[in-house]
């Protein structure tokens, strides 16, 4: 670990708020506490410690939510929708009307972070971000329970999220303005944002249309230290130490960093040259040590010809998003917003 | 450009509030006193904004101390029991304590590679953990008791769809547009639905068929008034009750549950009384004697009353179940006493018939499992319980019930929970994987049929299955003068495991629920266990966390 802890805490403390600050260190220790050195997970301790909450059909600040899961694989997807505007219709699931016959509503199909090895679709935290997507974007989301690692390695979660999006493109009941179709995003944070890409290439390479990718400070590595994973290391949060645990319980046994689930664009990557790939919204936090990374993607997606936006917020820490009480939640909400309504 | 920002609530049952933001990050609400910091408060961590300071600078010590231990190469203490995860402050305090300790060597009784006699219950309290430096017992602060959760005035609907179910959700539709018909006494269009849904339902399969089925009938009775004939025999009841047992984890979770936390309770003690409101065919307590019969020094004496109602034979029920029971503990080696008590309600007992010994000589614990909700027909029942209970002395109640609010004082509102309910718990009996024509599940059908047909057609004293959800019993038990005692991981691990054993299903989950838990299917939480002691006494598992 870089850095002595005396340093390196009293940093972190300097640039969020004390909330924000208690919830992500509990995060960290919990989670160090969850990690085994043999590669192995506690996944009772880590369950346990999870905060959950229902599905609510009754619509709670403009909001419904419930579950589905399929019967044959059990993968579980949480609808979030903005409460009906007839009030009759509040408790009842439509499962046969369209969104909307004239307007475009986006459809967020959200990947949690954690990752790949920690939290669900049913997570406080990410139920709780959903729904204030739901609010600001006025959208709906999809957000997808991905089986995880170390139990379930690469590709699981990429194929539950692709599962995920056919199931979501093939429901009449997400269809919206006069085209008809399901108009959808892929968006994820952390690991959720290396599942968002991923999915969207198997969806390019099949024909099947997504509209864009939003990519919350998404989780991508190589075998090479970068220069902001020696300077940031252990700063804020996380650890390079941490961070090469996470990979190695999701990349297939004996693989290294440099597996395209990891590095896409590097050297065992491919261009997406040519590919009809969506355009991207990618969110950087610039106290993330996995920055160099992420630039990296943006890159990648540049020489590859492919649209993407770069937001880059100088002093955000990972999971800045959790808690409404900082500028850049509300920058990122705004860019977001934009990004899923500039088609229309 | 800076901006108002408003917050935006998250799906907690708080009503949204706006706040202005906090130009300055360190800057604190001066208004903010003894009330949940609520940015946390929704995402499932309860911490006062008065103590973040201090949750922040324990987090620090933990991480300094965690940090040394890793160093060193000791194990992370998997074997570290934790409680309530929602109480930050308590939970990074055990931490704390946990790293601090003398002795860091993890508990030789409890290993995670021991075999498991699942039909005992090993654990903490039947391996009572080696007392470690006295000394310590000053550093160590007391769990906070938990205040009242917050009551929600908009109830929480949880529904899980499999597959779509497109066809289903018209049913489900139907169904409630009939119960809306009867809520308005517009019997006439109720009929007509009624008649509809069972043709619907017919083209339905599976767990919707017999789920509408069920509910088209209990409507029917509402609507012609004809009233199930056999509500009024809870022997029948109990004799269902095997079959449900056998076909799904649910009961088995609630016996598993409830067993640990009295085991914890019961961990020092030499002479133990077990009083079940409802002792049915005794199934939760053979495990309960084997796990006593395991204990380190030898097994305590064991005292079992049980309760139940009377028997439409004149059978004695209660003395076959006691007689079965106490051969178990000859050959196990448990000095064993049983004492039956017919009664028609629990509300008709006297704590003074059941000969409760002091708790110098006698430890007491108090097992209602599904027992509790019937009380809320009439009117003063459950508080002349509840009462009785206090009077007993109980070191722990273990209560367990339905995760549902079936009580609502509008019949549609109790309806649609109803149905999104029932539906959930018939989803997970076909989905568990049991065989579809077995007699077992037939049985277990009818079993939850019965209370469709209870919750939907009858009403007044009649309608006994009044289910609540966890957060009102924790309402009702505090303001009755219990505080709760925390279920912790290890019991949560060893549920876990049981689940895995028994539950050939995928989809049943345990959650922990402030200091509860919670057995559903995927999502949906169905069934709740929750311990408590009398306010102001100490309990087994507290005592349990002060040892290291």
């Amino acid at each position: 670990m870089a850095g002595s802890n005396e340093v390196n805490l009293n940093e972190s403390k300097r640039v969020v708020p004390l909330n924000t600050w208690v919830l992500i260190s509990n995060f960290k220790l919990s989670y160090n506490l969850q990690r085994r050195p043999d590669g192995t997970f506690n996944r009772d301790l880590s369950e346990f410690l999870d905060r959950r909450v229902p599905a609510n059909i009754n619509p709670v600040d403009g909001v419904f939510s419930f579950d589905h899961v399929d019967g044959a694989t059990g993968l579980l997807n949480r609808v979030y929708q903005p409460s009906p505007k007839n009030e009759a219709q509040w408790g009842i699931v439509d499962l046969e009307k369209p969104l909307s016959t004239t307007e475009v509503v986006p459809v967020i199909v959200f990947f949690h972070g954690g990752s790949f090895t920690h939290s669900s679709a049913n997570s406080a935290i990410y139920d709780t971000f959903c729904r204030r997507l739901v609010n600001i974007c006025k959208a709906v989301v999809v957000s997808v329970n991905y089986r995880r690692s170390p139990e379930h390695r690469y590709p699981c979660a990429y194929d539950d999220g692709w599962a995920a999006l056919k199931w979501v493109k093939s429901r009449t009941w997400l269809q919206s303005g006069k085209d008809s179709k399901v108009h959808v995003y892929l968006a994820g944070d952390s690991s959720g944002g290396n599942i968002a890409h991923h999915v969207a290439v198997r969806a390019a390479e099949a024909d099947v249309e997504v509209l864009g990718n939003i990519l919350l400070h998404p989780m991508f590595g190589g075998q090479m230290r970068t220069e902001s994973e020696k300077r940031l290391d252990g700063k804020y949060f996380v650890t390079l130490h941490d961070r090469d645990w996470y990979w190695r319980a999701y990349l297939p046994e004996g693989e290294d960093r440099d597996h395209p689930a990891c590095n896409p664009f590097g050297p065992r990557g491919r261009t997406l040259e040519g590919l009809k790939f969506p355009k991207s919204l990618v969110v950087v936090a610039g106290l993330d040590l996995i920055q160099d990374w992420q630039l990296a993607y943006v890159e990648g997606l540049k020489k590859s010809g492919q649209e993407v936006k770069l937001l880059f917020l100088e002093k955000a820490t990972i999971g800045f998003y959790f808690l409404p009480n900082n500028d850049h939640f509300y920058r990122l909400m705004e860019e977001m917003n934009n990004f899923v309504h500039s088609n229309c | 450009m800076k901006r108002d920002h408003q917050e935006i609530s998250g799906s907690g049952s708080k009503p949204a509030e706006s706040s202005s933001i906090k130009g300055k990050l360190w800057e604190e609400d001066p208004d903010a006193g003894g009330m949940d910091d609520e940015l946390l408060a929704v995402l499932g961590y309860k911490v006062r904004s008065s103590d973040m300071a201090d949750v922040a600078q324990k987090l620090e010590m933990l991480e300094k101390v965690m940090g040394t231990a890793q160093e060193d190469g000791i194990s992370q203490l998997g074997d570290t029991v934790h409680f309530n995860p929602s109480d930050l402050s308590g939970w990074v305090q055990n931490l704390l304590i946990e790293f601090n300790g003398p002795t860091t060597t993890p508990d030789p009784n409890f290993n995670d590679d021991s075999e498991y006699d699942l039909r005992a219950i090993p654990g903490v309290a039947a391996y009572p953990p080696v007392k470690s430096d006295p000394g310590l017992e000053n550093t160590r602060k007391r769990a906070k008791t938990e205040s009242s959760s917050s009551s929600s005035s908009t109830t929480t609907r949880p529904v899980v769809l499999i597959d779509s179910q497109e066809a289903g959700v018209r049913l489900v539709h139907t169904l409630m547009a009939c119960a809306e018909a009867v809520q308005q006494d517009n019997l006439k269009l109720a009929d007509a639905l009624v008649k509809h849904i069972g043709l619907l339902a017919s083209s339905q399969t599976g767990a919707m068929r017999k789920v509408a089925t069920y509910f088209a009938e209990a409507l029917a009775r509402r609507i012609y008034r004809i009233f199930p004939p056999d509500s009024l025999d809870p022997s029948y009841n109990d004799k269902l009750q095997i079959p449900f047992y056998e076909t799904c984890p649910y009961l088995k979770f609630a016996h598993f549950t409830a067993n640990q936390a009295i085991l914890e309770a019961f961990s020092m003690a030499s002479r133990v009384h077990v009083i079940d409101f409802g002792l049915k065919q005794g199934m939760q307590w053979p495990a309960l004697m084997q796990a006593l019969a395991l204990r380190p020094g030898g097994p305590p004496a064991f005292r079992l009353t049980g309760i139940g109602p009377p028997q439409p034979d004149n059978t004695d029920a209660l003395q076959q179940v006691g007689w079965k029971l106490a051969q178990l503990a000859e050959r196990i080696g448990i000095e064993f006493e049983f004492r039956g008590f017919v009664a028609n309600s629990l509300a008709d007992l006297e704590p003074e018939m059941l000969d409760i010994r002091p708790p110098e000589i006698e430890v007491v614990a108090v097992n209602a499992v599904f027992e509790l909700h019937p009380l809320l027909a009439r009117p003063g029942g459950i508080e002349k319980v509840v009462s009785s209970i206090k009077a007993m002395k109980p070191k722990i109640v273990t209560v367990v019930e339905q995760e549902a609010n079936h009580n609502g004082p509008v019949f549609l509102d109790r309806f649609t929970e109803a149905l999104h309910y029932y539906s959930t718990l018939f989803d997970s009996l076909e989905g568990s994987g049991v065989a579809p024509a077995s007699q077992d599940l037939a049985m277990s059908e009818l079993y939850l049929g019965r209370q469709i047909c209870n919750v939907v057609a009858c009403e007044g004293m009649d309608r006994v299955e009044r289910h609540e959800p966890l957060t009102q019993w924790r309402t009702r038990m505090e303001t009755a003068g219990f505080s709760p005692v925390h279920l912790g991981s290890n019991a949560y691990k060893q549920a876990s495991m049981l689940l895995a054993l028994f539950a050939s299903g995928d989809g049943y989950r345990v959650e922990e629920n402030n200091g509860c838990l919670m057995l559903g299917w995927h999502t949906r939480p169905l069934i709740a266990t929750s311990a408590w002691r009398l306010a102001g006494t100490e309990s087994g598992s507290e005592l349990t966390q002060e040892l290291s």
